[in-house]
């Protein structure tokens, strides 16, 4: 059953203050593991300045001089690696690739939707990697490379790669889409996710790959792939502008004239 | 710590609404809409063909105010729900998935979908 409320022991409460106004104001959502607490928004003020351009900019500097305690997770601050996923203004999206130019407000932090908390914006993406598991994502090969070199493929089967091999595994995507809110988490079997989904097409549309029948045999049931009603959050929300809507809608394709 | 203890963190009530995600919505809610119709209709055309008395009566229900705000989401959920389930064909051969091309849809079938009611209640029928 869809649940449109939050539990109750997620229902997000206002929290405190953390220093004086001046700058730029910024609501982020907190949780301690360690308190028997509900989630809070707690506010921090930080000023613009030459080295605090992005959002996780902001991040790092309010833990750095503000309150040590606040958690997220980061590494490249490039947009490369897909750890600083969360949710800026009600938009999923990379903390390090959104400007602080481009918020002309107060800036409300969240982490990503209907995730399981571990702390602060940190959430738990056990289940999204095990999802990411089950679509077998490496290449399935019956031959044998030649001795000394690579799987050679010619440019125009390569280029059927493009905008699917770029995806980071953010997540930014999966947790946009409200379908993937409502059935990503099922007891017996999930809708995959636009993420997840995306990276099963990298692997059916390589030409190497020899077990694409059976790649697509796995998707076809009523859950794993057909949760997807082409809503298009997924693609309105990629950072790095690529389309899973578009990727599953070619899986989707490839199911209907498969004959195996 | 046990992992069930952990929250959800919030959904709907913070996901800015998105032009993709409202117009898909509102294809399940206009669908909804459509299936409750037939019901009426189904039975406006049974008394056409058998029951005089519950044609009068249906007829009069269609001719009053709340009859026609009846029939007027009726029309707007047929014209929402076919151009938008032409867009879903679209997508479903493969086309439009461009996000530029999802909005500029998107914008289009709204006005199409205003400005056909707004055709067929003040222009066509001139009920008003």
């Amino acid at each position: 059953m869809v649940q449109l409320h939050l539990p109750k022991n997620s229902k997000v409460e206002r929290g405190k203050t953390h220093n004086k106004s001046g700058g730029k104001k910024f609501n982020i959502y907190r949780f301690d593991p360690e308190k028997n607490e509900n989630p809070k928004i707690d506010t921090f003020y930080i000023e613009k300045n030459k080295s605090i351009q992005m959002v996780l900019d902001a991040l790092i500097a309010i833990k750095d001089d503000i309150d040590a305690s606040l958690t997220f997770r980061k590494s490249c601050r490039e947009g490369i690696c897909g750890s600083c996923s969360m949710n800026i203004n009600g938009v999923n999206t990379l903390a390090c690739t959104k400007s602080l130019d481009d918020i002309p407000g107060d800036v409300n932090i969240y982490p990503l939707p209907h995730m399981p908390v571990i702390k602060d914006l940190v959430p738990d993406l056990k289940n999204a990697y095990k999802q990411y598991n089950s679509i077998s994502p490496w290449l399935k090969s019956k031959s044998k490379p030649k001795i000394n070199s690579e799987r050679i493929q010619s440019q125009k089967d390569r280029s059927k790669l493009d905008g699917l091999i770029e995806c980071i595994m953010c997540f930014c995507c999966s947790t946009s889409c409200p379908s993937y809110w409502w059935n990503g988490d099922k007891n017996k079997k999930d809708y995959l996710g636009p993420a997840t989904l995306l990276s099963a097409y990298r692997w059916i549309a390589d030409t190497r790959d020899d077990e694409t029948n059976e790649r697509l045999k796995k998707l076809n049931d009523s859950m794993s792939l057909y949760r997807c009603h082409t809503i298009m959050n997924c693609t309105s929300a990629c950072p790095k502008g690529l389309n899973p809507a578009k990727a599953i809608a070619e899986i989707k394709k490839k199911v209907a004239f498969n004959k195996n | 710590m046990k992992n069930n203890d952990r929250p959800l963190s919030p959904h709907l009530q913070i996901y800015k609404p998105q032009i993709t995600s409202i117009l898909s919505i509102s294809h399940r809610f206009t669908g909804i809409i459509l299936y409750l119709s037939t019901f009426l209709i189904s039975l406006w055309l049974f008394s056409t063909a058998f029951n005089n008395n519950l044609k009068i009566i249906l007829d009069n229900f269609f001719y009053s105010n709340l009859g026609k705000i009846f029939l007027f989401f009726i029309t707007f959920s047929f014209t929402y729900h076919f151009l938008n389930g032409l867009r879903h064909l679209i997508w479903d051969f493969g086309y439009g998935f461009n996000i530029k091309n999802v909005y500029l849809t998107g914008f289009l079938i709204i006005i199409l979908t205003l400005s056909i009611n707004v055709y067929i209640w003040f222009f066509k029928w001139s009920i008003f």
